[in-house]
């Protein structure tokens, strides 16, 4: 049973066995895919189920286009002159909702560094992950700000594949995820996105110094 | 997600004083990003007190948006694209 992060001097410590820390790994991984420059996913080029939802090639039940609030949901894409993948919009949102011409030129400026330093706290994360021993899942403070973006990162991108793009999406998702079938490909991933959510919290109240 | 006119923004006297500087930087709410999280980021990319930072994310979360900065367009597009680093969606206009 995985226990949340704590300070312990001047580390930031989570108990978390292999299976969780290879879960957790994966994600990272799958994100760096989706952030990295060049790399465009195809369809079909994953096999696992759950790996597929992450990298965007798989389809969610729970994630419903025509919901009443799905009217509210504003133009992350604004400013770009392409469609593509939503959870990029997502991770790489419009800078500016006014101007379009703002919004291009602040894309282009900053876009390819936003993806390289999100890369680099992910791939830290990941050897944060790896470095673990006696499942201790050792952060130092100055690795902490990395691990809470990559964090915050893979939680986007999986938001965004469960659907949740305004605050009644997660009433809506609570609502509807006791509907779905105990294996259905939705149940587990939320029950990934709740765990991450969890260490996510711990580390930034172990960070600000505020052990609850 | 509500919505709210950011109708407050002269509730921020202490972010810079904004006689002659027209532009902003915004924050809008999402369902992912934490209460915590987002109060973390404004102490540290702003270094603002951990008061104002809470304010400022309470204001996001209730109202849909808040304006955390407003200074030179230059230091306004630094200010989006920090935070949007850090995961929060953050866009920069002028202040009108």
């Amino acid at each position: 049973m995985a226990r949340a992060f704590a300070a312990d001097g001047e580390e930031l410590v989570a108990i978390m066995d292999e299976d969780e820390r290879a879960v957790v790994a994966g994600l990272c991984l799958q994100v760096m895919d989706l952030v990295a420059p060049a790399s465009a996913p195809t369809k079909g080029e994953s096999a696992d189920p759950f790996e597929a939802i992450v990298a965007g090639l798989g389809d969610l039940s729970t994630d419903t286009e025509d919901g009443a609030a799905g009217l509210e949901v504003p133009n992350r894409a604004f400013g770009l002159d392409h469609d593509r993948d939503p959870a990029l919009d997502r991770l790489f949102p419009t800078g500016n909702r006014e101007d379009e011409q703002e919004a291009a030129e602040f894309r282009r400026f900053t876009e390819q560094g936003l993806r390289q330093r999100k890369h680099q706290g992910l791939a830290t994360t990941v050897r944060t992950l790896e470095a673990a021993r006696d499942d201790r899942w050792v952060v130092t403070r100055p690795q902490a700000p990395a691990v809470l973006v990559a964090l915050t990162d893979i939680r986007l991108v999986m938001g965004e594949r469960l659907g949740l793009r305004t605050d009644e999406d997660a009433t809506r998702l609570e609502e509807l995820i006791e509907t779905l079938e105990a294996d259905d490909p939705a149940v587990f991933a939320l029950s990934v996105y709740d765990f991450l959510t969890w260490l996510q919290e711990s580390l930034t109240q172990a960070l600000m110094g505020e052990d609850e | 997600m509500s919505i709210a006119p950011a109708e407050q923004q002269t509730s921020e006297p202490d972010v810079v004083e904004a006689v002659d500087t027209p532009w902003i930087t915004l924050v809008w709410n999402d369902p992912v990003n934490l209460m915590s999280y987002v109060t973390w980021v404004f102490q540290t990319h702003f270094g603002y007190p951990k008061q104002h930072a809470e304010k400022l994310m309470m204001d996001v979360h209730l109202k849909g948006r808040a304006v955390v900065a407003t200074g030179p367009k230059e230091q306004m597009e630094v200010d989006t694209e920090a935070l949007q680093g850090y995961g929060l969606w953050a866009t920069f206009q002028k202040d009108t």
